[in-house]
């Protein structure tokens, strides 16, 4: 097999392999105090106008959509005016255009995702907002459909989100109608799709399949009533309580447009997110 | 590389790289489209040694890292053992050939994609299954063809024979 391969490898180029595979094993050992930094300072030096160009492309993209819909309400508003009567019926359509940014009001900074080509992409990914337009750190990332994560480092320009498929992901989560809670944390991926696992539901209670999952507020991290997912099964329970499989109401592979949430809120955001939000697939 | 074609092969090069953070995201499902950082350091690894390609990896795997920080180092490991491996296959065994070619880099993104999930330890299960055998071969193919339009193009920038040598 090895033919004439002490000519094409030679002791230097076994030397420099040796060296960079002993330097990833050390990076993979780091814990998140000290790899975190080196990460931030790559994301801030190396990369940051190649982190610039995505976001400027991801930007290019969002206004061409833009444009495509305001060319949409345009025609539109052409015809109203043509029928005064339907103005008033046609600003509420164009109210509703506006979505989840004008029923959250203020307090939230819209981001792209900057997504990557490695298959552990969707566990974390870089957004395109930063700590100078207000991010902080445990801010919780939402699109239209529900959680996506939370915030887990910030720098100036750009900003790591740890999404619910993260196996360090937590969150305090409860029935739509406020009659369960439990913790939701990801599922072990033996199912073989992204799923969530609601744990420490009481066994008295029972939730039934298809019901909405929504954050409980509990805690103080992530407001009341983001729509985490759906419950789609039972995964077991002991004499004391059921854990459930909830499908996720976002998919972090797939989404391109977030909001973080900058304020503290304290109302419940339930009215905010659209009732069929949760049956997106992951 | 004849002499003066240095500067033609980075612009080449510095291409993907470019590709890479404008036009991939607007290629579809990020688990499919192209990996032109990847394709670009086995463009490197074909007509460098293996060391120079293995450290070129460490350096293109941890800057991944640093935008996947869920698998930091992993992305290193796998992009430093492909680079080199690439590079010394290369040499011992393959033609300077297109299809090669392609096959080599069908076979650098799926062998990337395999070590950094098992390194990683996140997949487990159906989901690693899949990762392995789906999504991962895919990308492949995608990489691959992207690859071999890039040689078809720039083949007297890259001196890249379209037959067998």
């Amino acid at each position: 097999m090895a033919l004439g391969a002490d000519r094409y490898a030679t002791r230097g180029d076994t030397f420099v392999l040796v060296v960079t595979v002993a330097l990833s094993l050390v990076a993979m050992s780091l814990q998140p105090t000290t790899r975190d930094p080196i990460a931030s300072s790559l994301r801030r030096t190396v990369l940051w106008p190649f982190l610039q160009l995505q976001s400027r492309s991801e930007q290019l993209r969002t206004s061409r959509a833009a444009y495509t819909e305001v060319e949409a309400q345009r025609d539109s508003a052409t015809l109203a005016v043509g029928q005064l009567n339907e103005i008033r019926a046609e600003n509420n359509r164009l109210r509703a255009l506006l979505g989840l940014g004008a029923r959250l009001g203020s307090g939230f900074v819209s981001a792209e995702v900057l997504h990557q080509a490695a298959p552990t992409d969707p566990l974390t990914v870089v957004i395109s907002a930063g700590s100078k337009r207000g991010v902080q750190q445990l801010a919780p990332v939402v699109a239209p459909e529900g959680l996506l994560g939370i915030v887990s480092r910030t720098e100036d320009g750009t900003s790591v989100v740890a999404t619910w498929a993260n196996p360090e992901f937590r969150a305090s989560g409860m029935a739509s109608d406020g009659s369960v809670y439990g913790m939701l944390a990801p599922h072990d991926s033996k199912g073989g799709v992204w799923l969530l696992e609601m744990t420490g539901v009481a066994y008295r209670t029972h939730i039934p399949f298809g019901t909405r999952i929504l954050t409980s507020g509990l805690g103080g991290v992530l407001p009341r009533g983001i729509p985490i997912g759906t419950v789609v099964a039972t995964k077991g329970e002991t004499e004391w309580d059921r854990t459930y499989l909830v499908r996720p109401a976002v998919a972090p592979g797939s989404v391109m447009h977030v909001m973080v949430l900058t304020a503290g809120r304290s109302e419940d955001l339930h009215a905010t997110f659209a009732p069929d939000s949760t049956k997106a697939q992951p | 590389m004849r002499r003066g074609d240095g500067g033609r092969f980075w612009v080449v090069i510095a291409l993907l790289v470019g590709l890479q953070f404008s036009v991939r995201s607007h290629l579809g499902d990020q688990r499919v489209a192209p990996d032109f950082l990847l394709l670009a350091l086995l463009t490197y690894t074909i007509r460098s040694r293996p060391g120079q390609s293995a450290a070129a990896g460490f350096i293109v795997g941890l800057i991944g890292d640093a935008l996947t920080p869920a698998s930091f180092g992993a992305g290193a490991l796998a992009h430093t053992i492909v680079g080199y491996l690439s590079s010394w296959a290369k040499a011992v065994f393959f033609a300077d050939n297109l299809l090669v070619n392609g096959g080599l880099f069908f076979a650098g993104t799926w062998l990337r994609n395999a070590i950094l999930v098992l390194a990683s330890g996140k997949f487990s299960g159906p989901q690693l299954t899949w990762e392995l055998f789906v999504w991962s071969p895919l990308e492949g193919v995608t990489t691959a063809f992207a690859g071999i339009v890039m040689l078809v193009i720039f083949r007297s920038w890259l001196a890249v024979r379209m037959g067998e040598s």
